[in-house]
């Protein structure tokens, strides 16, 4: 026998929800007024209406002004409508209006079951697609960078894999990694702020997708380091992508009020089959290395060599982390005079890494790893606090009490946060005149505004300590921080000092200096000092303090308090474990 | 003496050359006035492009849409491989055309696209919207609901689908000089006379209702939870060559369609052939999951019966007023019912009702005919559009 007709119909609704399918969903409300022949089916929620199907706009607004009271007619341009109102729960309702025929009660029970199917299928629905939506966004976030929603490591690995064990067809393309840094990304977060960072990292993600092909991808492996995937037919084609995208990323950008010009260096390889995805990116960052060695905006494409250099770069990184820890960082002294008689004032502190095997090592040889791996902030620490509590100690002996002390502190050091923190413990130990401490730093630090070095070199004028600007005249040499910032002593670079007596430029310059820093109060020494012309040339422009080869070389500190402190004070010995005089570095 | 309010003019030849056939049809329209529109429609042998740059010639500014056929009908009767010209014009007559294509966007969108041509139309007092579609393109119930979007309640809608004779390729639409591929195209037409819509269709179930268990769009997969190729092939158990041939399988579907169960009627699906590798049927539209459906057959009485109803009942929706002329959409498997013999039985029939107006049309892959309830798509029936 054949079954009742509306029991089937009720059966398509249901039918229409469990194929998940949008476009059958859209359909629900068509479905719903064929069903009875009628010709209007609208869902209304809370004044408004959803979903409507039979009513021009006009005729829509006819419906919702009178909504609320369920009208069982409503006339329209067609005719009069008999309306039946079913509830979807709380708020939404379903109408269903038909000209001319009254529901008989089948009609009446299929829409009222049909309400309540839909009600009951679209909150699974909701269900089962914000259950279905969270999978898809945990695997997303899973393989996607959260700032420049660009693909992260994992997918970047899973991608090239991919790339290189399925290489093209027609075998005339390579696959290749280019891998881009951005330069001085640190100062660009220390000096505006990690949210400029984040901007500049989402402006370069930008640049990276417009630069590149459709086929490409573009990735972010971490902090300011993208990865660019390309087919490529040669390596010429790969170093045009690399200069095109050099050439947009240095194209200045408005971050935080302020514009800023800004570069990347790239290392690019080209992909052997069978190689590694991971072997691929580090041969690509090596040869990113090597382009930011090479002077930083360029590009370079990896060699087998780069590899050695890397792991004698990453062994020195670790040779120096181990001499960090025990102890082989020293302090060597290097004398400043008054150049009017010839007086010891005091000394700048040197690093010097003795290192068990090679010997003494000078910084040039360790100060870029130092830099790199941040081990610097530790070894400005280390000198600071040896020069300290020697110079402490010989300011207590009689006759001494005037002698000065300056110290290096590297940009990176003078951008951390906790600087202070760890400066005041290391003078209060000392017992060091806090005045008579100098931290020197560059220019460029302090023109730079990082507003945690303000903050910083604040919390350093009141702990009493001055600043001393290291190479005066060789950077931006200008006068606001001199103004702004406690400094108390200009450092005349040795290049102008040098060439004084031959060089009248440079005399000319030493003689800005001078009268600039007699106009501010702020005192002055000259570094390399090395002949007697010198000297004399700077003592008759008034310059105060001198240092340099001529009045000494920079010595460990024992040897310092042999030669220099004993002569001048008592013969009692100041400094434990002294040092073979043949390990010395002699002037 | 002025133009009438209304008039319906129709042309036809079944020259094999296309100038010559055009020249004939143009020639046979004897047109008292510009048309304010003109429905090509057009075997497949027949360039529908060329036909257009003709019209457009010969009746320059005239509105044109059209399709291809699977059969076409002239005012002598039902015809075969050949070109037929409607013309409708009369000076309470105004006309929109519209198009949509289903390029990156679905049917219901491209139905709703071409149907924008009602808000065109300078509205008399009755309109109505003739739609073409593609028949081989989707799921041509979503036809009728994107035109329906547009129309709503108000406006009855008319069409078919364009045919190929079923070689089940492809069909064409045109509109104005574009001839198209997966199109629906649309006339608005609005007049001071009325204009009457009939449908009818006379097909009996023949098998045990059944449960569609499986259906997607026009792929009609299980019935009672088997497949429903299996089902279909069971119960009619064809000669040998229809399991093979996908042609000798179109022409058996044509006369044993699947009926629907709805309300107060049963609607049917015309099927165009099959997938061996899932067992299931395609339809021309969807077989929803979870309907009630029949096994279907034509017998040639009640076929030929309801031709004579459709006809009538257009006639009676004119309220009284005599048409001035009729546009017929016949569905492809009817004509396979009546056989080339007696397919001429049909539409001797519909002009004894009629009085010899002149009438066009064709055979179609699926009608549309919406004057109550929200759906109307149909098969295997005759829809039949008076102008009055």
């Amino acid at each position: 026998m054949e079954p009742s007709w509306s029991l089937p119909l009720l059966s398509e609704i249901l039918s229409a929800f469990s194929t998940e399918d949008p476009e059958n969903l859209r359909n629900v409300l068509n479905r719903v007024a064929e069903s009875v022949d009628a010709e209007v089916a609208a869902i209304i929620c809370d004044g408004r209406i959803d979903w409507c199907i039979g009513l021009s706009a006009a005729e829509q607004g006819l419906l919702l002004q009178t909504a609320a009271a369920e009208p069982p007619e409503l006339a329209i341009r067609a005719g009069r409508l008999n309306a039946f109102w079913a509830s979807m729960g709380s708020n939404d309702r379903l109408m269903v209006g038909r000209l001319g025929l009254a529901y008989d009660l089948e009609e009446r029970s299929l829409l009222r079951a049909m309400a309540r199917s839909i009600q009951l299928s679209l909150r699974l629905l909701a269900a089962i697609s914000s259950e279905r939506q969270a999978r898809l966004d945990a695997s997303y976030q899973a393989s996607h960078d959260p700032l420049t929603d660009l693909p992260n490591r994992t997918l970047v690995l899973e991608k090239l894999s991919g790339w290189i064990d399925n290489p093209p067809q027609d075998g005339d393309q390579y696959t290749a990694v280019l891998f881009i840094d951005i330069d001085r990304f640190k100062w660009v977060n220390d000096a505006h702020g990690h949210a400029a960072g984040d901007e500049v990292l989402v402006h370069v993600s930008v640049i990276l997708k417009r630069s590149v092909g459709p086929n490409d991808l573009v990735g972010r492996l971490s902090g300011d380091e993208f990865i660019v995937l390309t087919r490529t037919p040669s390596a010429q084609a790969c170093t045009d992508l690399a200069l095109r995208i050099l050439t947009a990323i240095q194209t200045p950008i408005q971050v935080a009020g302020t514009e800023l010009s800004h570069s990347a260096s790239v290392g690019i390889c080209i992909a052997d089959p069978h190689d590694k995805a991971s072997s691929v990116i580090e041969n690509a960052d090596m040869a990113m290395y090597e382009a930011k060695a090479l002077g930083r905006g360029g590009f370079a494409l990896f060699e087998p060599r780069m590899r050695q250099k890397a792991q004698e770069r990453l062994s020195l990184e670790e040779e120096l982390r181990h001499a960090v820890g025990s102890g082989q960082i020293e302090a060597h002294l290097q004398p400043v005079v008054r150049l009017s008689d010839g007086k010891l004032m005091g000394f700048e502190a040197l690093a010097r890494w003795r290192h068990p095997d090679l010997g003494l090592l000078s910084p040039a040889i360790f100060i870029a790893a130092a830099e790199e791996s941040g081990l610097i902030e530790q070894i400005d620490l280390i000198v600071l606090e040896a020069a300290c509590q020697a110079v402490g100690r010989w300011q207590r002996l009689p006759g001494l009490g005037h002698l000065r002390v300056s110290s290096n502190l590297s940009g990176r050091t003078l951008g951390s946060a906790d600087l202070v923190a760890h400066i005041d413990p290391i003078l209060a130990a000392s017992g060091i005149k806090v005045a008579q401490v100098f931290l020197e730093i560059t220019e460029t630090s302090l023109v730079e505004d990082i507003p945690s070095t303000a903050s910083t070199i604040e919390r350093m004028r009141q702990l009493g300590v001055q600043l001393a600007i290291d190479d005066f005249g060789t950077g931006y040499s200008s006068l606001l921080y001199l103004k702004r910032f406690p400094v108390g002593l200009l450092k005349i670079d040795r290049s102008f000092v040098a060439n004084l007596g031959s060089n009248p430029d440079d005399e000319a310059i030493a003689r800005a200096i001078l009268s600039l820093a007699k106009a501010l109060g702020v005192e002055v020494v000259a570094e390399g000092v090395e002949t007697t012309t010198q000297q004399e040339w700077l003592t008759d422009l008034h310059c105060a303090y001198g240092q340099g080869y001529l009045y000494g070389r920079p010595k460990p500190m024992a040897a310092i308090e042999a030669d220099l402190i004993k002569p001048l004070g008592p013969g009692t010995p100041l400094l434990d474990g002294q040092r073979p005089a043949a390990e010395m570095i002699q002037p | 003496m002025s133009e009438a309010l209304s008039w319906v003019k129709v042309g036809t030849s079944t020259d094999g050359d296309i100038a010559t056939a055009f020249q004939e049809a143009l020639a046979q329209l004897d047109l008292p006035g510009l048309p304010k529109l003109l429905v090509v429609l057009a075997a497949p042998r027949y360039d529908l492009g060329a036909v257009a740059k003709g019209l457009a010639q010969s009746l320059p500014g005239c509105p044109v849409i059209g399709c291809s056929s699977s059969g076409e009908i002239g005012p002598t009767g039902a015809l075969t491989h050949a070109l037929v010209l409607w013309a409708l014009g009369g000076s309470g007559v105004r006309v929109s055309t519209g198009l949509g294509e289903t390029n990156g966007q679905g049917l219901r969108q491209a139905a709703s696209q071409a149907a924008q041509c009602l808000n065109q139309v300078e509205r008399r007092d009755h309109t109505v919207l003739m739609l073409l579609s593609d028949g081989l393109g989707g799921d041509q119930m979503e036809v009728v609901r994107g035109a329906y979007d547009v129309a709503h309640a108000e406006v009855p809608l008319v069409g078919g689908c364009a045919g190929d004779y079923l070689a089940m390729k492809q069909t064409q639409q045109l509109h104005g000089e574009r001839v198209m591929t997966g199109a629906v195209v649309a006339a608005a037409i609005s007049s001071d006379r009325p204009l009457g819509v009939g449908v009818s269709h006379g097909w009996t179930p023949v098998s045990e209702p059944m449960q569609v268990t499986g259906s997607k769009d026009t792929l009609l997969s299980s019935l009672d939870d088997r497949p429903a190729l299996d089902v279909y092939l069971e119960f009619f158990k064809p000669a040998p060559e229809v399991q093979q041939d996908a042609k000798a399988f179109a022409d058996f579907a044509a006369t044993h369609p699947i009926g629907i169960r709805r309300r107060d009627k049963i609607e049917m699906r015309h099927i165009t052939g099959f997938d061996a590798a899932s067992r299931s049927l395609i339809t021309v539209a969807e077989v929803p999951q979870g309907a009630l459906a029949f096994l279907t057959e034509g017998d040639f009485q009640s076929v030929l019966g309801a031709a004579a109803d459709s006809c009538q009942a257009a006639i009676e929706a004119l309220g009284g007023s005599e048409p001035v002329g009729l546009l017929l959409f016949d569905c492809v498997s009817r004509r396979s019912v009546f056989s080339e013999a007696r397919v001429q039985e049909e539409t001797d029939l519909i002009t004894s009702c009629t009085g010899g107006v002149p009438m066009g049309g064709f055979y179609t892959y699926g009608e549309i005919a919406r004057t109550k309830g929200a759906g109307g798509f149909h098969n295997q029936t005759l829809v039949t559009l008076a102008i009055g």
